[in-house]
């Protein structure tokens, strides 16, 4: 065999270089540098439309093994309307070499066979040596691999009509970005890559899709050259259509009307029907319509709310509205002052009226339009756990999307009442009016109060027990100021209600900063966005815990599974590493996290163990026994 | 004079969108198959449409291309052309280069391409400004397109399974998977065919794009 280096193939020089500096490294690199002529080119692992990867074949001494190929970042080079991605002028593709120490280093040998294109493509190819017992280290080497694509990036990615979204972050800034796709056939490659910023460090770069059923794709993001990592998963399990989406939010709407922050308020609504008797059906059906006007336009308006703040850029996710402590407080307040009238047996006027008036009292339909608002105010905590999947769908969708799904949650909601407004009639079916729906109301006083309860702990988690103490005084005003109106006459029925109002002002505008609640579990690491593919590429198994102290079904979760000392146990012995990524207060990484698995809201269970594709969502309600079983 | 200026950078802004026009198409497998017109190396207007009733397969090569010349030079694209022909499927071999680009031949070399190769298509279509093989997506030479008797698209993309990589300048074609040998019998149903898509390799189509 004729040993040459370097070698003339034609349309480049080929030679064999290395960084190899003492005789005893175990580990080094060679790299074969080609210098094509101008104008021509050749290819990166994924050549684009046409063209062809090089192809080395190595000969070595036993004890001496060399890694594929690390791919420099690649660069466009059109041929329009086609596109192909690679290489021009002076180019070297580092190998990295391992050797045990007893291997005498001799000569490392090379067939490498590429393919040259300019206009026209020719497959070429040089036969290389170097003698590794003489060759000095070479810096041109040395800087090629310091500026391969090894560095990673946060990115979180999703399908938008025909195209692939990346949005990213960069503090440095750059003038042009662009996706090298590694697998070949999903993208449309000669179409331009739009690139959007959103506002001093982040970005969109929309890549046109051939298939939109991507599950899966790799590659290097390269911005004014410097190449990145990006590998991301798209997970199967939220792959609900338009029409599911819809079907879960009729649904979720109609069981949101059991739950324990919205039962009582409804059946006092019901309760007003009752009392209004079979007679006048048209009352009946002008409350009940009017009620129902209320719960649509408020899920409308949160719909809007919701495609306003996300055309702004910003991640939220269902029950982002409680990651708030103001919005934490005003609910508790609510939820106590609703217990508190229910038990003192008084009308106050406007919007709570309804609540528990007979049928002579004030009883307008905006009373009813305001129930249902209220309805929906109040519901809004205990929705998280039922919607989970269909508002996450929502989230995620474009905007002419969002809206039916947030309508027909509401329409759920509002179904019984828009079945009473169809058959006024069926209220006769109801039993009759009586002392018993005195009692019934006053019970209904110990669900809203046990609401608030829950409401003041999460308030504590989120702030501090001084804040919390602050609240409570509040609820104290508030009592006071209820007994007042339902005492006197006049205008000194609004002194306490005033009173209430100032003082929230003044509590809530002075509330401590947030603290994080993530120092509460000793055995849990923290979660952040890389460290599931860290733990992947280590071969280390891990469950993560999204959780938030305002999300009832992830304590409920958390206290009859995950720190029960079995479990605990259990993840010890078999070496999970166990992440808490914890959502009690705003935070968008862990939002983009979710994104990820096309959730928008929580609990999310992620477990992975080596041996795994892909990793796998646990079931949302755990016990010590699912628990364990799925791990397994 | 501000008109002179005002209609220049018009003429420039329209050319431009002129430009931005060159955009390859992407045809659906299972859907009607694009049809097109276009003249072969007899001087004969050839009509896709015409063949309605018989399978059609398209080719789309370029004699200079290290990729085609290596399927001619081992007799596997002929064998192939022999085969459809005995079956009675339509073979057009498209050559998409412009003209003064690698590929690019007059009528009589194509015909006389064709004798000295021994090959045997149907037609060899002259699609010099590349209008059909933008409306097939050609991207490649060898790019293969299988049309059955109803005109729906079958089947596009590579020949075999050699595909990219420099292994293909090494490897015996003979041994390949040809996706196109393989399926022959099955486009004759008119049916679905068991692979209906793979990614084209080769040598990139010279189409006009200066």
């Amino acid at each position: 065999m004729l040993l040459a280096n370097p070698v003339n193939t034609g349309h480049a020089k080929a030679s064999l270089i290395t960084n190899l500096q003492s005789s005893n490294q175990e580990s080094f690199y060679v790299g074969v540098r080609l210098q094509m002529q101008d104008g021509w080119h050749t290819y990166w692992e994924n050549p684009g439309d046409s063209g062809s990867p090089f192809e080395a074949n190595w000969s070595t001494d036993e004890g001496v093994i060399v890694e594929n190929v690390q791919w420099p970042t690649p660069i466009t080079i059109p041929y329009p309307p086609l596109m192909t991605y690679g290489y021009e002028g002076d180019i070297v593709f580092p190998f990295q070499v391992f050797r045990s120490q007893e291997t005498e280093l001799k000569t490392i040998s090379v067939d490498f066979n590429f393919l040259i294109c300019a206009d026209i493509c020719i497959p070429e190819s040089a036969s290389l040596s170097l003698d590794l017992s003489s060759a000095s280290p070479s810096k041109i080497l040395d800087n090629q691999i310091n500026n391969l694509p090894t560095k990673t990036i946060n990115t979180n990615s999703s399908i938008e009509g025909d195209n692939l979204v990346i949005s990213f972050q960069s503090t440095e800034s750059f003038s042009n970005a662009y996706l090298f796709p590694r697998e070949s056939g999903n993208f449309f490659y000669p179409e331009n890559q739009l690139l959007k910023q959103i506002d001093d460090t982040n970005y969109k770069i929309s890549i046109p899709l051939l298939d939109s059923k991507l599950s899966a794709f790799s590659g290097i993001l390269s911005l004014d050259g410097n190449g990145f990592q990006i590998k991301e998963q798209f997970s199967s399990q939220g792959g609900i259509s338009l029409w599911q989406a819809i079907l879960f939010a009729l649904i979720g709407g109609l069981i949101l009307n059991l739950m324990p922050c919205v039962f009582p308020v409804i059946s006092l609504k019901v309760l007003s029907f009752v009392s209004m008797g079979g007679d006048d059906h048209t009352k009946i059906r002008n409350h009940a319509l009017a009620f129902v006007g209320g719960v649509m336009s408020t899920f409308l308006s949160i719909a809007a709310a919701l495609i306003i703040i996300r055309s702004s850029g910003s991640m939220i996710g269902w029950g982002y509205q409680l990651q708030s402590p103001v919005v934490v407080g005003i609910l508790t307040l609510i939820m106590l002052g609703i217990g508190l009238i229910l038990l003192t047996n008084i009308n106050i006027g406007a919007g709570l009226t309804t609540l528990g008036s007979s049928v002579q009292s004030k009883n307008s339909y905006s009373g009813s339009f305001f129930t249902g608002v209220l309805a929906v105010v109040v519901a809004s905590p205990c929705t998280a756990p039922f919607m989970g999947a269909a508002v996450g769908y929502a989230l995620l969708q474009p905007s002419f999307a969002t809206l039916p799904i947030f309508l027909s949650l509401g329409l759920g909601f509002a179904g019984p009442y828009v079945v009473l407004a169809l058959k006024p009639e069926w209220i006769s079916s109801l039993p009759k009016p009586g002392a018993w729906m005195e009692t019934l109301k006053q019970f209904f006083a110990f669900p809203m109060i046990a609401t608030a309860l829950w409401l003041m702990w999460v308030f504590m988690v989120q702030t501090s027990g001084d804040a919390l103490i602050q609240l409570l005084i509040l609820g104290l005003v508030l009592g006071v100021a209820i007994w007042m109106i339902a005492t006197f006459k006049g205008r000194w029925k609004w002194i306490g209600l005033i009173t209430t109002v100032i003082l929230s002002i003044q509590i809530f505008n002075n509330l401590p900063s947030p603290i994080s609640s993530n120092q509460n579990d000793a055995d849990a690491t923290n979660w952040s966005l890389v460290s599931e593919s860290n733990l992947q590429a280590n071969n280390q198994a891990y469950l993560i815990n999204f959780t938030a102290a305002w999300c009832i079904t992830c304590q409920t979760n958390e206290k009859a599974a995950l720190s029960r000392p079995s479990v605990q146990e259990y993840l010890l012995t078999q070496n999970i590493t166990y992440i808490k990524a914890d959502w009690t207060n705003r935070n968008e990484e862990i939002a983009a996290g979710l994104a990820k698995y096309n959730r928008s809201g929580i609990p999310l269970y992620i477990f992975w163990k080596p041996g795994m594709t892909e990793s796998k969502i646990l079931p949302a309600v755990l016990t010590e026994d699912i628990l364990i079983r799925n791990l397994k | 004079m501000k008109n002179v200026i005002t209609n220049l950078l018009f003429l420039i802004f329209a050319n431009s969108l002129f430009a931005a026009e060159i955009i390859l198409q992407n045809p659906e497998v299972n859907k009607e198959a694009p049809l097109f017109s276009v003249i072969d190396s007899n001087g004969m207007q050839i009509n896709l449409a015409d063949f309605r009733g018989q399978p059609v397969i398209l080719e789309w090569t370029n004699h200079e291309c290290p990729y085609v010349a290596k399927h001619y030079s081992e007799n596997n694209m002929q064998a192939l052309q022999k085969t459809a022909q005995n079956k009675e499927i339509v073979w057009l071999s498209i050559i998409s280069s412009t003209p003064g680009e690698q590929g690019h031949v007059d009528a009589n070399t194509a015909n006389k391409l064709s004798k000295t190769r021994d090959a045997y298509p149907t037609h060899v279509l002259l699609d010099e400004s590349g209008e059909v093989g933008m409306k097939y997506g050609a991207k490649t030479t060898p790019h293969m397109f299988m049309i059955d008797s109803n005109g729906v698209l079958r089947y596009k993309g590579a020949i075999d399974d050699v595909g990219r990589g420099m292994q293909f300048f090494s490897a015996s074609l003979q041994d390949a998977f040809n996706y196109v040998a393989t399926q022959l019998d099955a486009l004759q149903e008119a049916g679905q065919l068991q692979i209906g898509s793979t990614n084209p390799y080769g040598c990139s189509v010279k189409y006009n794009y200066d």
